[in-house]
């Protein structure tokens, strides 16, 4: 006991020291000081385990006091892991800062003017619709096109290679022309905006978690998306446009909401009240939805998935304003393809990829086919987590060794002419022929078929991937050997989970559904073997299960895929079935390793709050979790003070708690309130001194449009120009403070805290002891630390990156 | 029998019985019994040319007729209170409606063939171009005759080099007609169906090109195996390259460890510590 007494006051010095040592300038590196030195014994493997060290409590306490003195080691360099967490990661401010302007705004603004902003927020969800339908458009307009008109030279090139040898020719100009395009698409994304590879679905996930990715809601990051699937779709990857919609819708909610564009430097001085972090994250979650209701034509799918996979604050305005925008986004996208595909209003082509409709003489499923459904999931699941467990040592590899952009291009390159090698050699290779019936293959190559003949294999190779799928689903019973199918299956297997993860953006969806729908179909054409050709084997239904097992095993969802799934067939009576298949693809998969996602954000070292606390940590006290010592300001602070914590670099913090400016008096500096860098460095740029006050300039008090109109990007502390006089200057924080943040007392236990923080989506969570004096810090990355491992309770480190 | 019909239906009338309890009109039995002569006349038409398929070529006339036959007894729906009778007692008064069956059934027959296709605008006659496939496809198929004879028997069956050889002007020339009558089509049409050429054109070439590929074994295409196998093994290896020189070469990022400000385990250590003790 005599221990923590000594702790307390220990810490409590320390606070005073960073109060006292604000004014010198060198803050906090003392306070870093002694961590470093113990970074040492951190990096010993068993010190994750924080409550296997019960050895020499008081040895280790006087080394490391003796440690202090050594000047700061050499830092701690370790190659990239999964446990880790990211210093570039920010939180987002959902907590309202109830300071007195925002008070004063409440009052001002009367009854009617809030009806007016619920207007505004279904007008921005109708816009958000409008535009993610157009966008979405867009896409598959000019894929189709571009596809089309690279198949069209490739197949002409391989006919008349055909006749006159030299296919080697062919070979190599499908897989130049399929490295250069996947080129552009790769530059684009490596050189200008990295945060646009992948599907974005990740990043969405940790931005509606709270976690300020850089760049992610960005026009330029749109911009590049777009094109980047485009591009690589059209150069002939294993990969879908479908996931990287959602990322691109979510980026036009965050944009039209916000009334402007910093890219563009425009501001169309509209929806100011909703620059700020809780309510962009609605919109986001809105974006998220309708671009998922673009890219499968499922708005409820949509609706469900942002409340699965995405948002993590929820509520049931939000679910009808979302809906709506759902649906106007697949209307948009429906009527615009309507009129492009020269059926004007016929309003029948609801996403980007339809699976087609199912015929309903053959859509029923009998019960002794149950048990061969789970089957399926099962072999879903298992071959999901190959995937994704292959998948996470190439992103580990790709971390480590593949990090600089050049080498990503080539590396891109190099998987997109292979693709196109596999699949050339696939088709030249299979034997497989069936005769051409009417336009149902896009692009018939018949190479060493008899005339009037195509090669099946080259229906699912020689095609883009979406096709392939529509193809493995309805056509008809005899249309593949399964040879054909299992040599594909597994070619595409490899290629999908090697190409995710590439920088370029794209999405995971329509190969999963792939290699799915191959395997699926290779069953249910086996199964018809062996059951003497039963009449209810019908390889389409199996291909569609198969599908759904895949995509299943590998993202783990499953309430929005089954509706997604149903709502793109059009089918609901393979409703159960699905969801059976999913379910057990879920549970199997989990068993092995956990999503594709989930598994990325973690390899990005990405501070992400689950739902709940690890449940073996109730022994850990807020007091163990927190960060200390805290940098306070007083409530009267100098202006250098602040400018020196502030452009401090060696401690890059966000909020500040507001302690009372004079400690004599009393015998305790008690919390009085917090304030963000953000305000800060708002109040320092109008110079709202109390200097300048008392001389009663004719100076307009500052109001909260000042803070929006620098939301989000505000300026770093270096832009503001402090001269020497002004340093000397007072700032009253009082008014601009939020005077009543959260707190927690030091004895909170770990899941205690967390929950306050993940349920209220705050970014700072002061701990106090029982004056009400700070003691310590919470932030999300201290509570991301505790995960559950393997062996138990692990803890991260911190690490630059 | 008329005589008896009319009595009976006036009986009828007279018991206050509802209903058209019917002998047809004398016009509506005639145009049912043309309609029925005109169906027959089509469907042995259509079983006659089913292999090889020469329905549209063939039955055009007969399905013209019948298409007028019905029309008659439908479209005259409303002139006259006569064939409006006619109209309703022939097509609709039964559950069975056995004409409308029949009706729908040459239809979809007709479109599913794609006939429309080879024909003139209202189905007067075959289109110019489809003329012109079927001459030359019967230029091709007399030359494989030819050919074949001038053959005899003292070679192998399986050796059919003079076929290729002298009909492959033919061939070729059918072949690229066909793709281009595709084109035309694919590029007019909008809907699924209108894709395809008409049946008996699409017929023609099935048999012209398996005669060929299969039977004769004209169509060799040149298999360079060899370039293909070194082409693709060349860029499967690159891969292998790269991976292999980046894990060698590129330098590995570290990560800096950032120690995080907190005060050091002890009070937890202290706190299972007094839960032990």
């Amino acid at each position: 006991m005599a221990n923590v007494a000594k702790k307390v006051s220990w810490s409590g010095r320390d606070r005073d020291d960073d109060d006292e040592r604000a004014g010198e300038t060198t803050p906090l590196l003392n306070g870093t000081g002694p961590g470093a030195a113990g970074s040492a014994r951190q990096l010993t493997p068993s010190s994750f385990l924080r409550i296997g060290q019960l050895s020499n409590v008081d040895l280790n306490e006087d080394i490391h006091e003796l440690e202090t003195e050594l000047p700061r080691q050499r830092p701690n360099e370790i190659p990239h892991n999964e446990k880790l967490l990211s210093l570039k990661y920010e939180s987002l401010d959902y907590d309202n800062s109830e300071n007195q302007l925002f008070l004063e705004e409440e009052r001002r603004i009367n009854h009617a003017a809030f009806r007016t902003v619920e207007i505004k927020r279904w007008v921005i969800c109708a816009m958000i619709g409008i535009l993610t339908g157009l966008v979405a458009c867009f896409i598959d307009i000019v894929v189709e096109n571009l596809a089309g008109l690279k198949y069209r030279v490739v197949k002409d090139n391989i006919d008349k290679f055909t006749a006159k040898g030299g296919l080697s020719f062919s070979l190599l100009l499908w897989a130049t022309l399929n490295a250069s395009v996947v080129m552009v698409g790769s530059v684009i994304v490596a050189f200008i905006e990295p945060v646009a590879a992948g599907s974005g679905i990740p990043q969405i996930k940790c931005y509606l978690n709270g976690v300020k990715i850089p760049h992610v809601v960005r026009l330029k990051t749109l911009v590049i998306k777009v094109c980047g699937v485009i591009l690589s779709v059209v150069g002939g990857l294993a990969v879908g446009k479908e996931g990287p919609m959602i990322h691109s819708g979510s980026v036009i909610a965050a944009g039209i909401s916000q009334g402007r564009s910093t890219s563009l430097k425009r501001d169309f001085k509209i929806f100011e009240y909703f620059r700020r972090d809780t309510e962009k994250r609605d919109f986001v979650s809105a974006g998220a939805a309708a671009g998922v209701s673009a890219a499968f034509g499922a708005p409820v799918g949509g609706v469900l998935f942002s409340l699965e996979e995405g948002a993590s604050f929820w509520n049931q305005f939000l679910t009808w304003r979302i809906f709506f925008a759902s649906m106007i986004s697949t209307f948009t996208l429906n009527s615009v393809l309507s009129v492009y595909h020269g059926s004007v209003w016929d309003l029948s082509s609801p996403g980007l990829i339809n699976f087609g409709r199912f015929d309903n003489e053959k859509m029923g499923y009998k019960i002794q086919e149950i048990p061969i459904f789970i089957f399926m999931g099962v072999v879903g699941g298992i071959l999901g987590a190959l995937f994704n467990a292959l998948n996470y040592w190439l992103t580990m590899f790709r971390i480590r060794y593949i990090h600089r952009p050049c080498l990503q291009v080539v590396e891109a390159m190099l998987v997109a002419a292979v693709t196109a090698t596999v699949g050339f050699v696939m088709i030249y290779c299979s034997r497989d022929c069936q005769p051409i019936q009417g336009s149902s293959v896009a692009y018939p190559l018949q190479l060493f078929c008899a005339d009037g003949e195509y090669n099946s294999m080259a229906t699912a190779f020689f095609n883009t991937p979406e096709k392939s799928v529509v193809n493995l689903f309805h056509d008809p019973p005899g249309s593949y050997n399964p040879m054909t199918l299992g040599m594909f299956t597994l070619m595409y297997f490899f290629l999908a989970c090697w190409t995710y993860g590439l920088t370029v953006s794209a999405g995971v969806f329509i190969p999963s559904l792939l290699i799915g729908a191959a395997w699926g179909r290779l069953f249910g054409i086996s199964l018809s073997y062996l059951t003497k050709s039963s009449i209810w084997a019908d390889p389409g239904k199996y291909a569609l299960m198969g599908a759904a097992a895949q995509l299943g095993g590998i993202v783990r969802m499953t309430l929005s895929l089954t509706v997604i799934m149903m709502e793109a067939t059009g089918n609901v009576t393979y409703g159960f079935p699905i969801m059976l298949v999913l379910m057990t693809a879920k549970i199997v998969g989990d068993y092995f390793v956990e999503g594709l996602y989930d598994m990325h954000i973690q390899l990005q070292s990405v501070p992400f709050l689950h739902w709940e606390a690890p449940v073996t940590s109730h022994s850990l006290t807020a007091r163990e979790v927190m960060s200390t010592p805290v940098t306070c300001l007083r409530r009267i602070e100098r202006v250098g003070t602040v400018v020196d914590i502030l452009s401090d670099t060696s401690s890059n913090h966000n909020g500040f708690p507001v302690v009372e400016s004079n400690p004599n008096t009393t015998q305790v500096a008690g919390l009085r309130g917090l304030i963000l860098r953000s305000q800060l460095i708002v109040l320092l740029k109008h110079k709202v001194f109390v200097e300048r006050a008392n001389l009663s300039l004719v100076q307009r008090r500052l109001k909260l449009k000042d803070f929006r109109d620098a939301y989000p990007r505000f300026p770093p502390i270096q832009s503001i120009h402090v001269s020497q006089d002004e340093r000397e200057c007072m700032i009253d924080l009082s008014e601009f403070m939020n005077p009543s943040p959260y707190t927690v007392p030091q004895e909170a236990s770990l899941p205690r805290v967390f929950k306050l923080f993940r349920a209220l989506g705050l970014r700072h969570l002061v701990v106090v002891d029982n004056r009400n004096e700070v003691v310590g810090m919470v932030t999300r990355k201290d509570l991301a630390r505790y995960r559950l491992g393997k062996e138990g309770l692990e803890e991260l480190s911190l690490a630059q990156t | 029998a008329l005589e008896l019909a009319e009595e009976l239906w006036e009986e009828l009338w007279d018991a206050g019985l509802p209903g058209d309890l019917p002998e047809l009109e004398p016009e509506c039995r005639s145009l049912l019994a043309a309609f029925a002569e005109g169906s027959a006349a089509l469907t042995g038409c259509l079983g006659r040319r089913a292999r090889p398929v020469r329905l549209c070529q063939g039955c055009y006339g007969h399905y013209r007729r019948l298409l007028a036959q019905y029309g008659s007894i439908a479209h005259a729906f409303g002139n006259s209170s006569e064939s409006h009778n006619c109209a309703r007692s022939i097509l609709t008064s039964d559950r069975l409606q056995i004409v409308v069956t029949l009706a729908e059934f040459f239809n979809e027959t007709w479109e599913a063939a794609n006939c429309a296709n080879c024909l003139k605008n209202n189905s007067e006659g075959l289109s110019n171009s489809t003329e012109e496939f079927l001459d030359l496809f019967n230029k091709s198929l007399t030359c494989f005759e030819h050919n074949l004879q001038g053959q005899a028997s003292d070679l192998s069956p399986n050796n059919y080099t003079e076929v290729c050889k002298n009909c492959n002007e033919t061939y070729t020339k059918l072949n690229d007609l066909y793709n281009h009558l595709q084109r035309l089509n694919r590029g007019g049409g909008e809907s699924a169906h209108s894709a395809h050429l008409c049946i008996d054109v699409e017929d023609a070439m099935n048999i012209t090109r398996k005669l060929w590929s299969r039977t004769f074994n004209c169509s060799v295409p040149c298999s360079d195996t060899v370039p293909v196998i070194a082409v693709s093994s060349f860029i499967l290896f690159l891969p292998i390259v790269f991976y292999l020189s980046s894990f060698l070469h590129s330098k590995q990022k570290k990560r800096i460890l950032i120690l995080p400000k907190r005060i050091q385990s002890n009070a937890s250590l202290v706190n299972i510590q007094e839960k032990y003790s």
